[in-house]
């Protein structure tokens, strides 16, 4: 017991601040975006974020180790938990990603984000690198990539299959592959590029296309990115108010307490709103780069933060760039603050495996 | 083997890197809310509103019409009508086909709504379809979310008390195809009678209401909103009771009846028919229908009473005798004999009493209206002096009526002829000028006016509109020659003998007057030779009209009234009877109120 006290003692409080801050930007959100609809949406939302950084806690009182030595495990039992979602899950929002307990629907797909970064940091600190131009041993990392990647892409889930790809890439180049490497994969991706354009749906082409002209199909795909567009500069300096954003309140905003709650954020607080998120996204981010250096050679924690960050960081960039315009609208909720479900628990683990090596540089050095 | 160091250094290096790209895309981010949320704040504010802020343009009620004791005449009722978005026109086929078992569009509608969507207008909303009717709207309600972006409002539309009594007067209401301001497209404008004379008072002025809707199409509240100022109400001279009581006698008969208030000038009735139904027209009339009733042969689109034309007959007789004594100091008792005719020149007039009226006077040629003793009066009258003499009881010039379309008529002079005809006057035209046939045409409103000068003798300006104050000029008659020819108009009616003896009014207050008879066409010499027809026996359209033209009570006279019934013969039969009911309806009812 005195040990746990020990290490709540230890813990990062600022930080853990920072990110129920941004939690809590997302509950008052949530509560002017479901304020007509039924309660429960909110309490619901409410519920899981309070759930969400109880884990947080519970996961930073865990020591790196534990995570380290146990990393291909994890890895592995999502990975079963993938399979069986992709092949015997519910469909939802148009793809088999769900897996039912006791009542609660989660995504192994979110959580498996996590454990792919976890299992690469732990390989790229056990094999480090020999020789750069020693493409065989590549292979595992690619495969615990690409696995996963397959398996979402399965059911179909273009946008978290996406991500991944971008984060584990990320990855590979902070682990220090060399530039041919990237120069290579980049040739490969050009040339296969035409034969993946035609593997995408007709929507996502659509989306991929509208991105460049919304004007075109006001009525069609383009119509949520220019309402979107519409209520973020409506908002102006310093937005509508609180509960009083016309374009979010009155449905010409979709899906405005998921993907959309960032232009829902521009409508009610304005640029002073958008500027604040923003830069508490780049103050947690700059925290998390501060503790990473700190870990110098410690291969596996450096990396593992990194990752974890760049999920982060990248993951709400491209939502506030898909709402106002810069991106196409891939289904990516805004981490914290958009309605919660299996990634914003993700966030959470992600947050709490941090504050847990933030804790492992005040005791061990 | 890369060392750890080596190894951290590269670490360092591309966590620089990668830290450098996340400053980039962050700046790409702020650059690009910058220029949404302060650099086009304006633009995107204007299009939020846009998406919200719905303008429905407020037209106003209009004016109400009353008649002289506040029966309404033309008023206003609800009209709900089925509105669709502007912005989602592209919806409006789809609606129609999927609505079909719950309202109906009609050709005319299509057509309508076609000239809604083309006429683009303040409103962002078109109107799809007037006139819903209760079940309908019950059943849309049922239905109406599977309809977003349809909404139901109701406006007033004009709608006439009687369909078909006062829409010649009164007139009726319609869009205005040439207007340039297109800004009022569903606008009912006047387009005749008092409803086009009158229409800037009775148009009031629009308004219009700002709405905030939702992505649904559905209307959350009010924002702002002008209100629409409803048009002026109007009162009439009208008696409404009178015109629906003569319009009542006038079943299966064309023709006119006008009725002057002799003290004030106000028009008490002004009934033409055949009629046409002025709420239809005012719901916009079919073209065939209107094509139907312009060809029709009774011409129901006409105001006889003051568009149409007549050759008022022996009513004139009255203007003839007062010319006599005032200008020529003729002596009534002088006696002409009457023979049946009188020849003159080459030529035989006859009376219309195949027998002649023998020996007979002044105001027995009047009250037995003998032709032969007004042919021997002509030959002593200058048809010039008579014709000027007849304006001042507004015979061959405008009565000056408030309403637009009067027709001023025929009275013949020597000038007259030579510029029309192009040839000089006979001599012997004066002999059929003075009983009131040959060029001379008149309109009943006219043959009224002159009634309502000789009962009060004063220069009568006929009114429509009703204003509490109206003093006219004395005409230069002389009293005692204007007795006579209201004794002999009493004698015409209350007097055994009399052409309208029948149609007399027992009781204190008397109906006087004159008939006549206005010929169509003249009788040939063969024909005079073969026996003249009767009026039953010769074409419809080629009878005789019967007149009626007189005033009540005898003494301090009210009411003057004409009554013209087309193609029924002379005025005794089918007039005088019509105008003395309408009479006495008149005077039970209206003479002390």
């Amino acid at each position: 017991m005195n040990e746990i006290f020990l290490k709540l003692k230890n813990l990062n409080w600022l930080y853990f601040f920072l990110v129920s801050f941004l939690s809590f930007v997302g509950i008052v959100m949530i509560y002017s975006a479901t304020s007509a609809m039924e309660m429960n949406i909110f309490f619901n939302h409410i519920t899981k974020v309070f759930f969400g950084l109880i884990i947080m806690i519970i996961v930073s009182l865990i020591d790196m180790d534990f995570w380290k030595k146990n990393a291909f495990y994890f890895y592995l039992i999502f990975l079963i938990l993938l399979v069986w979602a992709s092949f015997y899950g519910h469909i939802g929002k148009g793809s088999r990603r769900w897996i039912e307990i006791s009542g609660f629907y989660f995504q192994p797909s979110e959580f498996m984000k996590i454990f792919i970064i976890l299992s690469l940091a732990k390989f790229f600190d056990e094999k480090k690198i020999k020789d750069p131009s020693d493409y065989f041993f590549l292979v595992l990392p690619i495969l615990i990539v690409l696995l996963p990647v397959g398996l979402i892409l399965r059911q179909p889930d273009l946008g978290t299959a996406a991500i991944i790809l971008f984060i584990c890439f990320l990855i590979f180049f902070i682990a220090g592959l060399s530039w041919k490497f990237f120069a290579s994969i980049g040739f490969v991706m050009l040339m296969i590029a035409p034969y993946l354009w035609s593997l995408l749906k007709n929507y996502q082409k659509q989306r991929i296309l509208t991105l460049f002209n919304p004007e075109n199909d006001p009525l069609g795909s383009g119509y949520h990115i220019i309402q979107s567009q519409i209520a973020i500069g409506s908002g102006g300096v310093f937005g509508k108010g609180w509960m009083k954003g016309t374009q979010s309140h009155l449905d010409f905003l979709p899906e405005k307490h998921t993907d959309f709650i960032f232009s829902m954020l521009g409508e009610e607080f304005g640029f002073l709103g958008t500027l604040s998120v923003v830069g508490l996204i780049i103050v947690i981010t700059s925290i998390t780069y501060n503790i990473a250096n700190k870990f110098n050679r410690d291969f596996f924690n450096r990396v593992l933060a990194y990752g974890l960050i760049s999920n982060f960081f990248f993951a709400a960039m491209i939502n506030m760039s898909m709402v106002i315009g810069l991106l196409p609208v891939v289904g990516l909720p805004l981490p914290l603050v958009s309605y919660g479900g299996s990634s914003m628990i993700t966030y959470f683990i992600g947050f709490g495996l941090i504050l847990s090596m933030d804790r492992k540089l005040k005791t061990n050095y | 083997m890369i060392d750890r160091k080596d190894n951290s250094q590269l670490l360092r290096k591309r966590s620089f890197v990668l830290g450098s790209l996340k400053t980039l895309f962050t700046l790409i981010v702020f650059g690009k809310l910058y220029h949404l949320q302060i650099l086009d704040k304006l633009k995107y504010g204007k299009l939020s509103d846009l998406n919200r802020i719905k303008v429905k343009i407020l037209y106003p009620e209009r004016g109400i019409i009353y008649d002289l004791y506040n029966n309404p005449i033309a008023l206003n009722k609800a009209d709900f009508q089925l509105n669709i978005f502007r912005e989602k026109a592209d919806l409006i086929n789809d609606y129609i086909s999927s609505l079909s078992n719950v309202i109906k569009f009609s050709e005319q509608d299509l057509a309508d709504l076609k000239e809604n969507i083309k006429n683009k207008d303040l409103s962002d909303f078109i109107i799809m379809k007037k006139n819903l009717d209760w079940s309908q709207l019950e059943r849309f309600e049922l239905i109406s979310n599977n309809f977003p972006f349809l909404i139901i409002n109701q406006e007033r539309a004009r709608s006439y008390k009687n369909n078909f009594i006062f829409s010649h007067v009164i007139g009726y209401v319609g869009y205005r195809k040439d207007l340039k301001d297109k800004k009022l497209n569903n606008l009912k404008f006047g387009i005749s009678g008092i409803e086009k004379l009158f229409d800037k008072k009775l148009l009031g002025k629009d308004g219009w209401i700002k709405l905030e809707t939702n992505s649904k199409g559905r209307i959350k509240k009010e924002l702002n909103k002008k209100i629409s100022i409803p048009g002026e109400n109007l009162k009439t001279n009208l008696i409404a009771p009178i015109q629906e009581y003569a319009y009542s006698l006038f079943k299966d008969i064309n023709g006119a009846v006008v009725m002057i208030d002799c003290r004030n000038g106000g028009v008490n009735c002004l009934l033409s028919t055949p009629s046409f139904n002025n709420n239809e027209f005012s719901d916009g009339v079919t073209a065939e229908k209107w094509k139907l009733l312009v060809n029709n042969e009774s011409k129901p689109l006409l105001n006889r009473c003051i568009a149409g034309l007549y050759a008022p007959g022996s009513t004139f007789k009255l203007i003839t005798a007062l010319y006599v004594l005032e200008h020529l100091n003729f002596n009534p008792n002088t006696k002409y004999f009457c023979s049946g005719f009188t020849e003159f020149g080459d030529r035989k007039f006859h009376c219309w009493k195949e027998e002649g009226h023998g020996l007979i006077d002044l105001k027995g040629a009047i009250k037995k209206s003998c032709d032969c003793y007004f042919y021997n009066l002509a030959k002593l009258i200058n048809v010039d002096s008579l014709s000027e003499f007849s304006k001042n009881f507004s015979l061959g010039v405008s009565t000056r009526i408030d309403i637009p379309n009067e027709l001023i008529g025929i009275m013949p002079n020597r000038k007259w002829k030579k510029k029309n005809k192009g040839e000089r006057w006979q001599k012997g035209e004066t002999l059929i000028t003075v009983i009131g046939q040959g060029f001379m045409l008149a309109t009943p409103l006219q043959i009224t006016n002159m009634t309502a000068t000789l009962a009060s003798g004063k220069k009568i300006k006929p009114k429509i509109l009703y204003s509490p104050d109206n003093i006219f000029e004395n005409t230069e008659v002389s009293m005692k020659n204007l007795t006579f020819v209201r004794n002999a108009m009493y004698s015409v009616v209350n007097e055994y003998e009399g052409t309208a003896y029948s149609s007399r009014i027992s009781g204190k207050y008397k109906l006087v007057g004159k008939t006549g008879t206005s010929q169509v066409r003249k009788i040939s010499k063969e024909e005079r030779e073969l026996g003249v027809l009767k009026n039953e026996e010769i074409v419809y359209k080629l009878r005789d009209h019967s007149i009626f033209t007189g005033f009540a009570p005898h003494k301090n006279p009210k009411f003057a009234i004409t009554v013209i019934a087309e193609h029924m013969g002379s005025g005794s039969k089918v007039a005088a009877p019509i105008a003395k009911k309408v009479m006495k309806f008149s005077l039970k009812n209206f003479l002390k109120k």
